[in-house]
């Protein structure tokens, strides 16, 4: 509060001012990527691939090679197509939904814990503005999670097998160029599901001042869905759960040609989770009380 | 914060015409019920600019209440809230750039360090530039005297500290009004007296303030203005020195002889009665000087003779705890202004 500054403060007018779009969402990323707990989520997503393939390789390393078979599973399971893949496909049971609801959870519901809500309610920032900063954060957080299991899946099936050995369910081998555009598919993919599940978080964030509740909320609602799924009796409920295509959907990409039946059917319905989810937290945050 | 050429750091404000100041903030019936409980009923209230405003009221009065709808972060269930002349929460984007608000505490995270804290509040400023983020961050620490614990973690911070980077975040950019609820809760003597000199220099500047407060002392040392809400409703507004005026306007006057003055008084239709050490004078009909003239004349002799100010604290304690049964003491704002500016 310099002297000059406050001499040279704008008269109030009608004019309405903004922050810059690109420094608020800088800021966000600054603060979910520098929470401890952002870090340690992050961290243990990105060794789990690690351990796969190291468990893995170390299970059948001393083993004879009696069976033709052997050797051509564990490269299957190992090389650096299947690994990324089979990593998404196992943490997006809980893991990974469970990065994306620990920041839709922070986004509002954290921010409202401490306070910091009234911050940007005052700056002002707008509230469709401010779940739009807050949408994007979560949506970083998809993209960085699902990224960094491919990733490091990737980097490990690729010490471990070299670029040889990248076959498909069907049998055929893939050039490594093939493979990482299929890799970058399932990264999209799951980052979409992801993203689905940040704004049912998000949704539930608007109405509660407890990150908790938000997070055993949405991972209570997702296991509930697969339990549900598993059923044959509830075929007719199937078709509305959101976790229903995920285990088939991305083997499909280990098929030669891709099978996108699923796969589509799996980004359409995250995407109507999304429209409704994020409708839902829009009609919720501007009437909130700050 | 040093103040220079105060007169140069007051812009004539917009729409100001000849004569009546305008209000920063204005409040028409308003009126906010939660679930079943009326937190605030039929409050209409005015913040004059330049004036320091001492929202004053009994804990549940309605004064969080009141100052989170000025500032457009609670829906009035009734009523209107105008900012700078501009409906409330509808015109935010044009009036809140320019109110520093500290409502309901400090609200920072407590894994950044203080100034990361504030840098993030600072880049949702919408009148700072982004050059200028940095600056206007370590300015706003250092005129809170915590530039030496920018760099720790809010969580290690004391009550104090964490109160003033709550004012820091309100002071980031130089603004038109800053609205500061409760904003000694947890300071020390010392801290409370560095708010004070703050609210003063932000006084000098012609920055209008809006405090609320339950520590009337404060209030009364500060502020220009008082508002009083007890119950969700105003019972009293106005210039303090009106209002504590307006109160019990009483002479007080010592002597020896009570009984002959209280006659003497009363010989003269002036209302008395007998005091301890001597007489109580209501002044509503005449004048001091008249009062005392007639005791003279009686041949009273007048040892002393002093106006008998109510407290802040009389006033508040007969305005909260008895206002249903009288009318409230309200005063014209204008008025009260225009003979501020006349002085």
């Amino acid at each position: 509060m310099t002297a000059t500054t406050w001499e040279d403060a704008p008269a109030v007018t009608t004019r309405r001012h903004r922050a810059p779009l690109a420094r608020l969402l800088s800021s966000e990323l600054r603060w979910i990527f520098r929470r401890p707990r952002t870090l340690v989520v992050l961290a243990l997503l990105a060794i789990f691939p690690v351990i796969i393939g190291i468990s893995v390789q170390l299970g059948t390393d001393g083993q004879p090679e009696t069976s033709g078979d052997a050797p051509l599973f564990v490269s299957a399971i190992t090389n650096a197509l299947a690994l990324p893949l089979g990593s998404l496909m196992m943490l997006l049971g809980l893991f990974l939904p469970l990065a994306v609801a620990m920041a839709g959870a922070d986004a509002i519901a954290g921010e409202q814990s401490v306070g910091a809500l009234r911050g940007w309610l005052l700056a002002p920032v707008v509230r469709g503005r401010l779940l739009g900063v807050k949408v994007f954060g979560v949506a970083v957080v998809a993209v960085v999670s699902a990224g960094l299991v491919a990733l490091t899946g990737l980097v490990t099936g690729l010490i471990i097998n070299g670029t040889d050995g990248l076959f498909t369910l069907s049998g055929t081998e893939l050039s490594l160029v093939d493979a990482l555009g299929r890799i970058g598919l399932a990264v999209a993919w799951v980052a979409l599901q992801l993203l689905a599940v940040g704004a049912v978080a998000l949704a539930i964030s608007t109405t509660t001042e407890h990150p908790m509740l938000v997070v055993a909320m949405v991972l209570g609602g997702l296991i509930v869905s697969q339990v549900l799924g598993l059923f044959d009796a509830l075929s007719w409920l199937h078709p509305f759960l959101l976790p229903d295509p995920w285990v088939s959907a991305l083997p499909d990409l280990l098929r030669d040609p891709i099978a996108y039946d699923t796969l589509g059917e799996g980004a359409l319905r995250a995407v109507s989770y999304l429209v409704i989810a994020l409708s839902l937290a829009y009609a919720r945050i501007v009437t909130r009380d700050g | 914060m040093t103040i220079r050429d105060v007169t140069q750091a007051v812009p004539a404000p917009e729409g100001s015409g000849a004569g009546t100041r305008p209000a920063v903030a204005r409040t028409r019936g308003l009126r906010k019920v939660y679930r079943s409980a009326v937190a605030v009923d039929g409050v209409d209230l005015e913040v004059p600019q330049g004036a320091v405003v001492g929202m004053l009221g009994p804990n549940g009065s309605g004064k969080t209440t009141t100052i989170r709808m000025l500032l457009g972060l609670v829906r009035p269930t009734e009523g209107e809230v105008e900012l700078f002349g501009q409906p409330m929460p509808e015109s935010a984007e044009s009036t809140l750039p320019h109110v520093g608000a500290l409502v309901e505490g400090p609200g920072f995270h407590p894994f950044l360090s203080g100034r990361d804290n504030l840098l993030r509040f600072a880049a949702a400023e919408p009148l700072l530039p982004s050059n200028k983020i940095g600056t206007a961050v370590a300015d706003a620490l250092e005129l809170v005297g915590l530039s030496s614990a920018a760099n720790r973690r809010y969580k290690g911070y004391s009550l104090g500290m964490k109160q003033r980077l709550g004012l820091a975040a309100a002071l980031l950019v130089p603004r038109k009004l800053v609205v500061l609820d409760e904003p000694t809760n947890g300071l020390d003597p010392a801290g409370t007296r560095e708010i004070r000199r703050i609210m003063a220099e932000l006084h000098a500047r012609g920055t209008t303030v809006l405090v609320s407060s339950h520590l009337l002392s404060e209030v009364e040392a500060t502020c220009t203005h008082v508002i009083v809400l007890s119950k969700g409703t105003v019972v009293a507004q106005g210039e303090l020195g009106e209002l504590l005026e307006a109160g019990n306007p009483t002479l007080e006057v010592i002597t020896p002889d009570a009984a002959q003055a209280v006659d003497a008084l009363r010989a003269n239709r002036i209302p008395a009665r007998l005091a301890p050490d001597g007489v109580l004078v209501d002044l509503v009909a005449s004048p001091a000087p008249q009062v005392i003239e007639t005791l003279v004349q009686a041949g009273v002799s007048v040892h002393e003779a002093r106006r008998k100010r109510t407290g802040l604290e009389d006033l508040f304690a007969r305005l909260t705890e008895s206002h249903e049964d009288e009318a409230p003491v309200d005063l014209e704002l204008n008025e009260v202004e225009q003979a501020g500016v006349a002085s």
